[in-house]
């Protein structure tokens, strides 16, 4: 072999159509359990339109072979940061911290744990941007520490996702995270 | 512009290499590769202090690109290059800042070492004879009981920098380009950025046999075997009057004396009119391919090209255009300019080693990016009874590699198949 070992094209596209598939059938799933649990409020609409966020970002990413966790921390930081002067401006409910903010950090995982299990081989492209959108995904629990929200359920959902996240990709990719940790934070 | 940077010795970026930079980026990357297959495990240390030992040798490698007002332009790069291993996908774009802004990148795996060679840099040719310097300099580092580095010294031929084409052409030379749009391969492409790299070990001795069998040079044979192979498997699913168009490399050093390290090479384009001159049997291919050939490959008209594309180079109203415009609209006109061309061969023919360290090397390999547009490029190189024919491609379908491998095989020809893995072994029924 001359070659590092690499996934072949036919098992990419069986991986990325299966995880479609499950994304459409999650969508499925939210939207009965919606309609008929809480059909006034329509908070699948909410989930969905994440999920199909999700997808254009990966698919953007795969076919532009850009580094997208770099787009994605951005995007997390700019989108929280807009929520939050919008909920300032018109009173300052605090729905930016306690749904707002917990959504983008649930999208912002999500994101990263789909192109880490669809591109893992990259992860080094991916690991310091992944670190820091963790240590982002921390901030609901200050918000809940300091009494900021009166609701908590979004922000605990989100910090528990993004350690879930950070706990399965360390899994995946232990061996590329502990490079680029020594790489870029050697003396 | 720091004391400091100011003392760093500059040069201007030959005549060929100044658009790579400006049409470059991660969809046309403009890289090769060139790889050895060693008969030992590769030592990670020696190799980088070999590539340092042979960038204090070469210097017209120890470079970054800055950009100029008008041009970029290489300036000395004083920091070590980062030695790796292979991890991505073969001649990818080279990020500058993974490899402290060097434009070549070497990386290696196994008994493998490879160097990716931004083209602004140089071309294969040259390319080639800084890589010979590294393999040889590693091997004289692994074993110097049994290398003498002086005795290799004392054989060593001086190089230069110059831009050989500004000094060769001919300003009163009228081009000779076509004006036909090729036919474009058809097919999806391979997800996540992969490339398939596909090498086809090819016996050399029963491949020349045949050679001279159809009064052919391998170079000429295998480009009519590559077409007849698009022809079977592409262009004949698929409703085109436009011509199989395949752009050869042609090595300028071997029409004037130049000792530069630079780019010299310019090319030929052999137009296959499959429908209108029906060339649809590998005999009638062949016949159009020896004849294209004698038609093209000559002083004159290779000067023809070269200077056509100097002289665009020179032009006093290209040159004032700033470098940002010049970006956007070498961008925009490259959408075009790509329609040219369906695919590439380029043969760098023998990688010649002295002595004792061809013992150490069991084949060389070259590879060279494709491209959205040319989805599929070949190279070719030789070593010892070894003839590497490399696909690398970002087309699903490997239908072509595999009508190439069987055409050669039926002749009779022994074929040894080494590939990444990305698209199915192309040496069995799949």
């Amino acid at each position: 072999m001359i070659y590092p070992q690499k996934i072949s094209a036919k098992k990419s596209d069986f991986i990325i159509k299966i995880s479609i598939f499950v994304s459409f059938l999650i969508a499925l799933i939210l939207l009965i359990i919606n309609k008929s649990v809480t059909p006034k409020i329509p908070w699948a609409a909410l989930a969905n339109s994440g999920i199909i966020y999700i997808w254009v970002t990966v698919l953007y990413a795969i076919n532009k072979n850009v580094n997208i966790a770099g787009h994605v921390l951005v995007q997390t930081i700019a989108i929280s940061l807009l929520t939050v002067y919008i909920d300032y401006r018109i009173g300052f409910k605090a729905w930016s911290l306690a749904i707002a903010i917990p959504i983008v950090i649930i999208i912002a995982n999500l994101t990263m744990l789909i192109l880490t299990i669809v591109s893992h081989r990259k992860y080094i492209r991916y690991a310091i941007y992944q670190l820091i959108i963790v240590l982002f995904s921390m901030l609901p629990v200050i918000f809940i520490s300091k009494k900021l929200v009166t609701d908590p359920t979004l922000g605990e959902i989100a910090t528990i996702i993004s350690i879930f996240n950070l706990l399965l990709t360390l899994l995946i990719s232990a061996k590329d995270v502990k490079e680029a940790i020594v790489r870029k934070f050697h003396l | 512009m720091s004391k400091e940077e100011n003392k760093l010795s500059w040069r201007r970026l030959d005549n060929s290499a100044k658009i790579f930079p400006i049409s470059a980026g991660k969809k046309y990357s403009t890289v090769f590769r060139l790889s050895v297959v060693l008969k030992e495990v590769v030592n990670p240390k020696i190799l980088e202090q070999a590539v340092n030992v042979a960038l204090e040798k070469y210097k017209s490698f120890k470079v970054r690109m800055k950009p100029g007002f008008f041009w970029y332009y290489f300036e000395e790069n004083n920091k070590k290059p980062i030695i790796e291993k292979e991890k991505a996908y073969p001649c990818k774009y080279i990020e500058p800042k993974s490899n402290n802004n060097y434009l070549f990148k070497v990386t290696y795996f196994d008994k493998k070492i490879n160097i990716d060679i931004f083209h602004s840099l140089t071309d294969g040719g040259s390319g080639t004879i800084f890589f010979r310097e590294i393999i040889y300099t590693y091997l004289e580092l692994l074993h110097p009981e049994v290398f003498d580095e002086k005795e290799r010294q004392i054989r060593k031929i001086e190089y230069d920098t110059e831009d050989s084409y500004i000094k060769n052409y001919d300003k009163k030379a009228k081009g000779n380009a076509s004006t036909k749009k090729a036919y474009i391969l058809k097919g999806k492409k391979i997800s996540l950025g992969a490339v398939s790299a596909i090498h086809e070990i090819i016996d050399l001795k029963a491949l020349k046999e045949e050679c001279e069998k159809q009064n052919a040079t391998v170079t000429q044979y295998l480009s009519a075997v590559l077409i007849y192979a698009i022809y079977k498997q592409n262009y004949e699913k698929n409703i085109s009057n436009k011509p199989i168009k395949l752009c050869i490399p042609v090595n300028l050093k071997k029409y004037f004396q130049s000792k530069t390290m630079s780019n010299f090479f310019s090319y030929i384009t052999l137009e296959a009119e499959i429908k209108k001159d029906k060339l649809d049997t590998f005999e009638k291919i062949l016949e159009f391919v020896k004849s294209d050939f004698k038609q093209k490959l000559t002083e004159k008209e290779i000067i023809k090209t070269m200077s056509a594309n100097v002289k665009l180079g020179n032009n006093p109203f290209i040159k004032i255009v700033p470098l940002v415009i010049k970006k956007a609209l070498v961008r925009l006109s490259y959408i075009e300019i790509r329609k040219y061309t369906t695919i590439t061969f380029s043969n760098i023919g023998r990688i010649g080693i002295i002595g004792k360290y061809r013992n150490y090397i069991d084949y060389f390999l070259m590879l060279i990016a494709p491209e959205p547009v040319e989805k599929i490029k070949c190279s070719g190189c030789t070593f010892e009874n070894n003839m590497v024919f490399t696909f690398t491609s970002i087309l699903k379908d490997n239908s072509i590699e595999k009508e190439f491998y069987n055409f050669l095989t039926e002749k009779g020809i022994k074929i040894k198949i080494e590939s990444n893995g990305v698209l199915n072994d192309i040496s069995t029924k799949n």
